[in-house]
């Protein structure tokens, strides 16, 4: 079949038709010289993406048996998929459309018409030479595995598997530890709503424990991870017999390793020994869930009991955000204990980012609790040497001290991030796809990471992401749907490919492999987002992303440049 | 009655679009209610977004973008939800939407209808800094971009004269001095609100001198002053349209006394607001007067360390309400406890408040249209009984980002999800 080009220029009202000169833009198109051996249609309309644009175009298409067609309006932002939904309607393969910007970069931009219309001619000129290169693309179907496999179980994981578990969609638990319930089931009462039963956490322990759909598999950690959202291929190991391991499928992955404390004793400005009076927060609960109070390790109660902010948050650089909380929760508890007892908070900034945590504040400021504002403390067994706010330094010597540690990454998060292929934040945490707009999801479609691994967090915020993460799946696999993967992916031509891998270090998604027996990489199309990077990687250009290939984007700037 | 699987979402700022584009794409309608003219909520009046300086209509666009063109979301502009009848699965909510009288398809946008409007308006969504017509879109880049018409201020609607200039104007035939309002009614087996929020009326507090001195901005009047689109196109000038301030104080924690809470987001964004400064103003001296720092994600100390050690000096105030701003020769100052809790001063050409969040306007109208219980602020209260839960005291009623309390971006993101999460669970069953 011989090539028909239909050129539709859209005047978009005013907007390019006062300052475009649209007769001569299409006088100019019929004379080109390497097109006069084509079927060209070249036609005008006031308004291409009109309920009537529209259909004008599709009748156009089909009428003329376009074999190519060109839209010269406004941005592809703006109306892209707009033709390309008409090109649906019609036997015209959408990858043999190209629109061209006339509007945002030219009508717009260039306030002399002859040059704006000299340029959006180049322009459209450049459309159609790359329209002609094009190739029709055909999207794929994928079936996908709606199971989820989540990592951790802690009040995260456990939060995660109680919303996504359902008759459509079973879900596997692992945890690394002997039992559920992760740092949570080391408190005495939970922030920031005082008074809130641990009950709720023994209670998701047994529901989890219920649920058909949950299957969990404690003292057990991830081996290994292949695939893609929809399709991955798992398998899991026995912490203590690694020979030990059982292959599962699943659709997604949800991280929820949690977090470690930062160890006091690893701090310069901390010297301090194991039979030292000094506590750490979970240490301070254990003790409460064990004698029911606080108590020196000779089971005295403490005369005077210091509570050090902030420690160890100048060498993470980061707000552990939970600790000033848990701090006042933990002096309240001393002075309902013993309204005796002495309690100094040593802070440096109150952080409180939850609306119910300042009417705490305001309550536990009425204890009589001793309240300093400083700029950095050291202490060498329970004495405190510190710098308050005025800049005098002042020692206290005191019977107990608890600190406030940074949160930090679970131990096995970096491995565990390589396995996956997700980004890590330079905390150490995993890194979100997006920060703002996109927070549990990550690099890696399929993957989601909620909870402590995430960053600091509180129960309420891990439960709200592990929510989160299960919206996302809830909407990105949906039982019995199957996947459309990005078409535009890019390809390795094996005859070219000298096995140098250099593509496999740029691939931000894990999308390339490496095949061993024919010694090239391979793209798997299932992942690969088509970005490009690989493509400006390899040497010996043998990649290329489809409908991005060389010959394409030479052809579409060719007129720009000449 | 049958049940409904479609959701109505009450506001259209991050919370409300991230759940409709969510529930759009597992095949639910939604219907998204948003009483102003335009989509996008309070994030788009932010130049940029703490801490990766990320350019907010960069982020925001796209999805606005995708919502308007998703064939599954209902979008309804200058609407507001009137009553909610029904239980979960099963509500009848009726909507009045407000006549714009400017047809959403018709319209391109062009702009030819606001120059030959005859008045002249404060335009509210610029922080009254600047004027509009009576036929407006708020901002340029508004989305949907249709303007409306201020049917009160028209001269035409409000029957003072005969005007029909922006009817000649418009060359699609989009507008239509007829329409009226309209009542709508929906059936949908969930909602959720997503209302945000507003800043606390600085003018209550009164050694501030804001309203009285007119070197005194609010954080987000900055915003827009700041915004390449807002009412001086990025120009860091004062009220008299020449000055340069060559020395600024940014107030943290105003109106925490008064609301008694944390607003959790302003110490970034006044972090934020020293960094625009020093960058567009290199030899302005910048202070930031502070009594804590909160920074409570693990990527926001990185960058208020940057701003503290290259844009602005960070001074400590022992007492928050101990604060006075008075005019003095010209310029403002400011009289605060130092860390030694002194008397001490200094003084400036202006002054930002980083002011409180507070529940946005129309809370209280739609928590009775509603039925559900607010807490003690006036924010939605989320189940009191269970923790980590966004549903609100009314079964079916959920409850997302800043209408629940003070959040950023993500963590109103973050309740969004999982409001879609506990929605698809309840339609689901």
């Amino acid at each position: 079949m011989s090539e028909k080009i239909g050129i539709y220029v859209c005047e978009c009202g005013p907007n390019i038709a006062s300052k475009v000169d649209i007769e001569k833009i299409m006088q100019e198109l019929a004379k080109l010289e390497d097109f006069k051996d084509k079927e060209l249609v070249i036609k005008n309309h006031k308004l291409l993406c009109s309920v009537e644009g529209k259909k004008f175009l599709e009748d156009e298409i089909n009428e003329n048996n376009l074999t190519h067609l060109v839209c010269a309006a406004c941005s592809p932002r703006d109306h892209d998929s707009t033709f390309i939904n008409v090109c649906k309607k019609t036997k015209l393969n959408p990858y043999l459309y190209q629109m061209v910007n006339i509007r945002e970069q030219c009508a717009w931009i260039i306030p002399d018409k002859e040059e704006a219309t000299s340029k959006a001619i180049r322009m459209i000129h450049g459309g159609m030479d790359r329209v002609l290169y094009q190739q029709p693309l055909e999207e794929k179907q994928l079936d996908s595995n709606p199971d989820v496999l989540i990592i951790g179980g802690g009040i995260a994981g456990m939060e995660a598997a109680l919303t996504l578990a359902g008759k459509d969609r079973a879900v596997y638990l692992i945890e690394k530890s002997e039992i559920l319930g992760g740092k949570s089931a080391k408190l005495k009462e939970l922030l920031p709503r005082q008074g809130v039963s641990l009950n709720i956490l023994k209670q998701k322990i047994s529901d989890v424990q219920s649920n058909r759909y949950i299957k969990v598999f404690t003292n057990t950690k991830l081996d290994s991870v292949v695939g893609f959202l929809g399709n991955f291929e798992i398998v899991i190991k026995d912490v203590t017999d690694s020979n030990n391991t059982t292959e599962l499928l699943a659709g997604a992955v949800v991280v929820a390793t949690g977090f470690d404390l930062t160890d006091v004793s690893s701090l310069d400005s901390y010297n301090t020994k194991k039979e030292d009076e000094v506590y750490n927060a979970f240490e301070i609960e254990e003790m409460l869930s064990q004698h029911g109070k606080i108590i020196m390790r000779h089971g005295k109660e403490p005369g005077k009991v210091a509570l050090i902010h902030c420690v160890g948050r100048h060498e993470v650089g980061y707000c552990s955000k939970v600790c000033c909380s848990y701090l006042l929760k933990i002096a309240k508890m001393l002075k309902d204990q013993s309204a005796k007892i002495e309690v100094t908070e040593l802070y440096k900034h109150m952080c409180l980012p939850n609306k119910q945590d300042e009417t705490f504040y305001e309550q536990v400021q009425g204890k009589g609790i001793n309240f300093i504002k400083i700029k950095n403390a050291e202490v060498v067994g329970t004495t405190i040497n510190f710098t308050d706010i005025a800049d005098a330094k002042k020692k206290l010597d005191v019977d107990m001290i608890i600190v406030g540690t940074a949160m930090i990454p679970a131990a096995g998060t970096a491995e565990l991030g390589v396995e996956l292929k997700t980004d890590q934040h330079e905390t150490g945490f995993f890194q979100e796809a997006h920060l703002k707009i996109d927070p549990v999801s990550t690099n890696t479609d399929g993957v989601f990471v909620v909870g402590g691994a995430h960053g600091p967090v509180g129960i309420t915020e891990s439960m709200l992401q592990a929510q989160a993460a299960a919206g996302k799946i809830f909407t990105q696999l949906i039982p019995g749907q199957k996947i459309i993967p990005e078409i535009k992916v890019s390809e390795i031509l094996e005859a070219y490919c000298t096995g140098c891998q250099t593509c496999l270090d740029v691939c931000g998604f894990g999308a390339i492999y490496f095949d061993e027996d024919k010694g090239i990489s391979v793209v798997n199309e299932a992942i690969c987002r088509g970005c490009g990077n690989c493509v400006g990687s390899c040497p010996s250009g043998s990649i290329r992303t489809r409908h991005f290939t060389n010959p394409q984007l030479y052809q579409e700037i060719k007129e720009a440049l000449r | 009655m049958n049940q409904s699987e479609n959701v109505l979402i009450i506001g259209s700022g991050v919370a409300g679009m991230e759940a409709s584009l969510m529930f759009s794409k597992a095949g639910k309608k939604v219907t998204l209610v948003e009483k102003l003219s335009l989509i996008g909520g309070k994030t788009i009046k932010n130049e940029e977004t703490f801490p990766n300086m990320d350019c907010s209509t960069c982020l925001v666009a796209p999805i606005q973008q995708e919502i308007l063109q998703d064939g599954n979301i209902n979008v309804l502009t200058s609407s507001l939800v009137e009553d909610v009848k029904g239980e979960a699965g099963n509500f009848t909510v009726t909507i009045n939407k407000k006549a714009g009288y400017v047809d959403l398809v018709a319209c391109l946008g062009c702009g030819m209808c606001y120059p030959v409007c005859p008045v002249e308006l404060i335009n509210e969504w610029e922080e009254n800094l600047t004027n509009k017509k009576a036929i407006y879109v708020p901002c340029s880049g508004a989305l949907p971009n249709v303007p409306v018409i201020n049917a009160e201020k028209c001269l035409q609607l409000n029957g003072t004269e005969s005007c029909n200039k922006c009817v000649e104007a418009c060359m699609f035939g989009a507008i239509n001095m007829e329409e009226k309002d309209k009542q709508l009614k929906v059936n949908v087996g969930a909602i959720l609100v997503a209302t945000g929020y507003d800043m606390l009326d600085v003018s209550e507090i009164k050694n501030l001198g804001y309203g009285k001195y007119l070197g005194v901005y609010t954080a987000m009047e900055f915003e827009r002053l700041f915004a390449a689109n807002g009412p001086t196109e990025g120009k860091l000038v004062m009220r008299d349209d020449k000055t340069v301030p060559s020395s600024i104080a940014i107030i943290h924690c105003v109106g925490r006394s008064q609301t008694h809470y944390c607003s959790n987001v302003c110490c970034t964004a006044s972090s934020k607001h020293a960094h625009f400064l020093h960058h567009k103003l290199p030899d302005a001296k910048i202070y930031n007067i502070y009594s804590d720092i909160c920074l409570p994600d693990k990527t926001y100390q990185k960058f208020h360390e940057d701003v503290k050690a290259h844009s602005s000096e960070f001074i400590y105030q022992a007492d928050r309400d101990k604060m006075k701003i008075s005019e003095e020769k010209g310029k403002l100052k400011i009289e605060y406890l130092d860390n030694n809790n002194k008397d001490a001063f200094i003084q400036v050409d202006m002054v930002i408040l980083a002011n409180a969040l507070r529940p946005a306007a129309g809370s209280e109208e739609l928590k009775k249209a509603l039925g559900i219980d607010h807490d003690k602020f006036g924010f939605v209260e989320a189940q009191p009984f269970k923790i980590g839960s966004v549903a609100t005291s009314k079964p079916g009623i959920f409850v997302a980002g800043c209408a629940e309390g003070p959040k950023d971006i993500q963590n109103s993101v973050i309740q969004s999800e999982a409001a879609v999460a506990q929605i698809m669970s309840l339609l689901n069953t």
